[in-house]
């Protein structure tokens, strides 16, 4: 196979684009995965559902920004009630690993038909002007890709500072590591679960919009679309570790585009799957973490 | 009165199907806690392979379908087959899927496989041609009776029912006998239940092959009832309609879940199938979904363990009992109703 | 209910014919940490030995070794003369070495006659036959487990709580149920981990006289214990460690004047 240039390198530049999308979203799902010890298979529901508010200020002439803004605040807050309404009160009743399974797939298929509900089955697209395009190294983005990468970096800068800098992040780090310590030296209170699902949230939503930005259209679905390849990158990244789904996130996003580019479209699906498959059965702490420990659901 | 009763009779069909699907997941995850989110994807096996030994060579349909195989297997053959086929894709999936892995993870590495299936029916067309799915898949039996008759509906009803019996005959065995017992240990203790010599992995490929041959086979009943299978058939949030139907009507109870099987897909699916079409089309489908989904939280909630909970299992106690190793008239063993 | 010290058993240290089991230098470590660094002795037929140390002694690792659930780094494990170092826990008590858990383990769901009869060895009812030939083919195996089970539920004085749900007995309840589906398995060794630890002191009495009646009756057992004078009591030889290491077997007697292991205990 001859690496032609023509494709590889718009390839290397759509996949930086996903990759960024999908670094927020990884992230996000990373930092409540590893906190919580929860698989929440609501979380691309989640993400359809903030980038729909969006969609709903947009059309009524707000701005992107303030659908970004909105989407994320939107996130937090729902991620936050899911867990204080749905999930703790389940968890505190003994509710186990998959019976979480179960309860978070049901929420995120009662949130996916609500939409479907209100909005219904076609497609939907934001009013936006996409910019002028860049061309850079031989890559060709517009304006709002490049926005999508700036956020990115931004947020990721953003939740390295927090993670490092602030006591609460600290604590989500630690938690995330080594639960049955942080358990026992009683840092992994209630308030540290709040943040991590107010945090993972916040990038969640931010995900969301920023996804359907980059999609020419999309519906009720598109986010559990999303969901697989999120969790895929967030194993391979190793559970809780922010940074090992950066890099994961990255590695994807270019490896599937190109993929894409020199196979087929559908064959994007197939790697992520095929990654996400391959990592759960032989190495279920990902690249960058340790073996995985029995800990208690947080 | 005849709409009546082909609405009857497809329910009935329905029924029966819904109800081999309740007790082959229920093996797997009721009885044997294996978490088999997958599920859907045997039922598919089996209704494909009975669609593709039945429907000839693509060339006698039209020419626009495109499948492999292309049989015409005499009755009940392509049950029997959908059943075998299913089966024997279970063993690798089994060996590759079942080992040692912590429950959330193992219901995440079957969902995806689920999702695969899906990708690759829908990408390699030549095998069950794709997005579009098989059509005019014959009914069997139809040589005495005319196939669109009230007769033929309820002939297949009695045939459906037919199954269902000689399915339920193994069900039964399974789980009334040392091997249930030793596959409800696995579930509730895996770790004591090796440490007493039992091969939990065996134990649970086994009932994994077993539980998705009776997936397949129930694909089979159905796919030759209504004559078309396609990948919207199956997605994989299906399993989460036959788990559903479990948790409600009684995790770990033949009964119970067949009670499950009337009350989630039958009765939920049908009845709102028959309501006026309101607001916009696709409306009452996704209100159905997010019932499914209430249902499950609602259940999962307040009654865990379903309507008809797991059956306690007594042993008939002989009439004297004194202190010592009790004489003649060896104790009668119960017979477990389901 | 007096216990008495069989004289004529021999000493964990001996190997030779006579042992059942023997450990011979096992070394298992756990992303660096040695939890067991070099471990060997034996078992004798027919007595009780007891395995005893301090925490993080490496006891529970030397158990999951022996039992299977673990795979030793190195080392070898010898059960009636045959290496069993690298079979699975379920091969091991299909040898007749069975392992009793320290937590709970019972089978929560079914009840306390079926969590006995789970353990009964070599059930035709559980191979895949039962499907072809049906309740035949094991019925008549089942009625004679019922009656062991019933029996040995009697001896226990829990006769009156078969049809309880195993999941809802009380600490001490189920520690019972986990020694008499040991003995359910018609084990050669039983491994007991400490059998009688969280149980209130009038149960552990209890549980420490049906030990000694099974040692009485001829069955080898490998008990690891915390209380000293339990252990004193009940076995013929004792195997102690330390830091993962056998610092020293014998008998209690013999062993409470060597100073390597009262320094065992007064450092861990």
């Amino acid at each position: 196979m001859i690496v032609s240039a023509s494709v590889l390198v718009p390839s290397i530049g759509f996949g930086l684009v996903t990759a960024s999308i999908l670094a927020l979203a990884a992230v996000g799902f990373t930092l409540q995965f590893g906190v919580t010890n929860i698989l929440n298979l609501a979380y691309g529901d989640v993400m359809a559902a903030a980038a729909f508010i969006g969609y709903v200020l947009n059309k009524h002439g707000a701005s992107i920004a303030i659908s970004l803004v909105v989407g994320a605040v939107f996130g937090a807050v729902a991620s936050l009630l899911l867990n204080r309404c749905l999930y703790m009160p389940f968890l505190r009743r003994g509710t186990k690993l998959f019976g979480m399974v179960i309860v978070t797939l049901s929420v995120g298929i009662i949130i996916q038909n609500v939409l479907l509900a209100i909005f219904g089955a076609t497609f939907f697209t934001y009013k936006f002007s996409v910019g002028s395009q860049v061309h850079v190294a031989g890559m060709v983005f517009n304006g709002s890709q490049i926005l999508i990468m700036g956020l990115a970096v931004a947020a990721m800068l953003l939740v390295q500072v927090v993670l490092t800098q602030t006591r609460l992040g600290k604590a989500m780090r630690a938690t995330a590591a080594n639960a049955g310590l942080a358990q026992a030296s009683g840092i992994a209170t209630d308030r540290v679960v709040d943040v991590a699902w107010l945090l993972s949230g916040a990038l969640c939503g931010l995900a969301g919009v920023v996804l359907v930005l980059n999609t020419s259209a999309f519906q009720s679905t598109t986010g559990n679309d999303f969901l697989v390849i999120i969790v895929a990158a967030a194993m391979l990244g190793g559970v809780g570790r922010a940074t090992g789904a950066m890099v994961a996130a990255l590695v994807l996003g270019v490896v599937t585009e190109v993929a894409a580019g020199y196979i087929s479209p559908s064959f994007k699906e197939v790697i992520a799957f095929g990654v996400l498959v391959v990592v759960l059965l032989i190495r279920p702490q990902g690249i960058f973490g340790q073996a995985a420990v029995e800990r208690d659901l947080a | 009165m005849n709409a009546t009763s082909y609405y009857l009779t497809t329910l009935l069909v329905y029924l029966g199907v819904d109800i081999l699907a309740v007790w082959a997941l229920n093996l797997q995850y009721g009885v044997s806690g294996v978490y088999n989110f997958a599920f859907i994807v045997f039922q598919a096996v089996g209704a494909y392979t009975a669609g593709v030994v039945t429907l000839g060579s693509p060339s006698q349909n039209g020419g626009f379908q495109h499948y492999i195989l292309g049989w015409h297997l005499p009755y009940p053959l392509p049950v029997i087959a959908g059943g075998l086929v299913a089966g024997a894709l279970s063993v690798p999936v089994g060996l590759v899927a079942l080992r040692k892995l912590r429950t959330d993870y193992q219901a995440m590495v079957m969902l995806v496989l689920s999702v695969i299936a899906t990708l690759v029916v829908e990408n390699v067309t030549g095998l069950f041609n794709g997005p579009a799915g098989l059509s005019l898949i014959p009914q069997p039996l139809t040589n005495g009776v005319a196939s669109s008759s009230l007769n033929y509906q309820w002939l297949y009803v009695g045939i459906t029912a037919a199954i269902c019996g000689v399915v339920y005959i193994f069900v039964h065995r399974v789980t009334s006998s040392p091997l249930g017992r030793a596959l409800r240990a696995t579930r509730d203790n895996e770790a004591a239940a090796e440490a007493l010599g039992k091969d939990v992995f065996r134990l649970r490929l086994f009932i994994f092959v077993f539980g998705n041959a009776i997936a397949g086979v129930s694909g089979a009943v159905l796919v030759q009832f209504i004559g078309a299978w396609s990948p919207g058939s199956w997605l994989y949030v299906e399993t989460l309609v036959v788990l559903t139907a479990i948790i409600v009507g009684g995790t770990g109870n033949n009964a119970g879940v067949m009670l499950g099987a009337l009350l989630v897909p039958v009765a939920f699916n049908e009845a709102t199938r028959y309501l006026p079409t309101i607001g916009r089309p696709g409306l009452i489908d996704a209100l159905q979904w997010i019932v499914i989904g209430l249902l499950g939280l609602v259940f999962l909630w307040f009654w865990p363990r379903g309507i008809i909970p797991e059956r306690r299992r007594r042993f008939a106690r002989q009439a004297a009992r004194t202190g010592d190793a009790p004489r003649a008239g060896e104790p009668q063993l119960a017979d477990p109703v389901v | 209910m007096t216990t008495r010290l069989r004289e004529d058993a021999p000493s964990a240290g001996a190997g030779g014919a006579s042992a059942l089991l023997h450990v011979q230098d096992l070394r298992r470590d756990f992303g660096g940490v040695w939890a067991v660094d070099g471990a060997s002795f034996a078992v004798a037929r027919g007595a009780i030995t007891s395995l005893i140390g301090p925490n993080g002694a490496g006891k529970s690792t030397v158990v999951g070794i022996v039992g299977g659930a673990i795979r030793p780094s190195s080392g070898q494990v010898i059960f009636d003369d045959e290496d069993i170092t690298s079979l699975p826990p379920h091969a091991c008590a299909r040898r007749g070495l069975v392992r009793t858990y320290q937590l709970s383990s019972e089978f929560a769901k079914l009840t306390v006659l079926e969590n006995l009869l789970v353990a009964a060895p070599d059930q035709r009812g559980e191979s895949l036959a039962t499907l072809v030939f049906g309740k035949r083919h094991w019925r008549e195996q089942e009625e004679r487990a019922v009656i062991r089970a019933r029996t040995l539920l009697e001896r226990f004085g829990m006769g009156e709580k078969e049809d309880e749900y195993a999941g809802n007995l009380s600490g001490g309840q189920k520690r019972l149920v986990e020694i008499m589906r040991g003995l359910m398995a018609e084990p050669k060794l039983l491994l007991l981990d400490e059998p009688m630890a969280g149980v209130n002191p009038t149960l552990a009495r209890e549980i420490e006289g049906y030990l000694a009646q099974l040692a009485g009756e001829g069955l080898t057992m490998l008990l690891v214990e915390h209380e000293l004078e339990v252990v004193e009591r009940l076995s013929q030889a004792v195997v102690v460690m330390a830091l993962g290491r056998v610092i020293a077997t014998g008998t209690m007697a013999e062993l409470r004047s060597r100073p390597e292991v009262l320094n065992a205990y007064l450092a861990g």
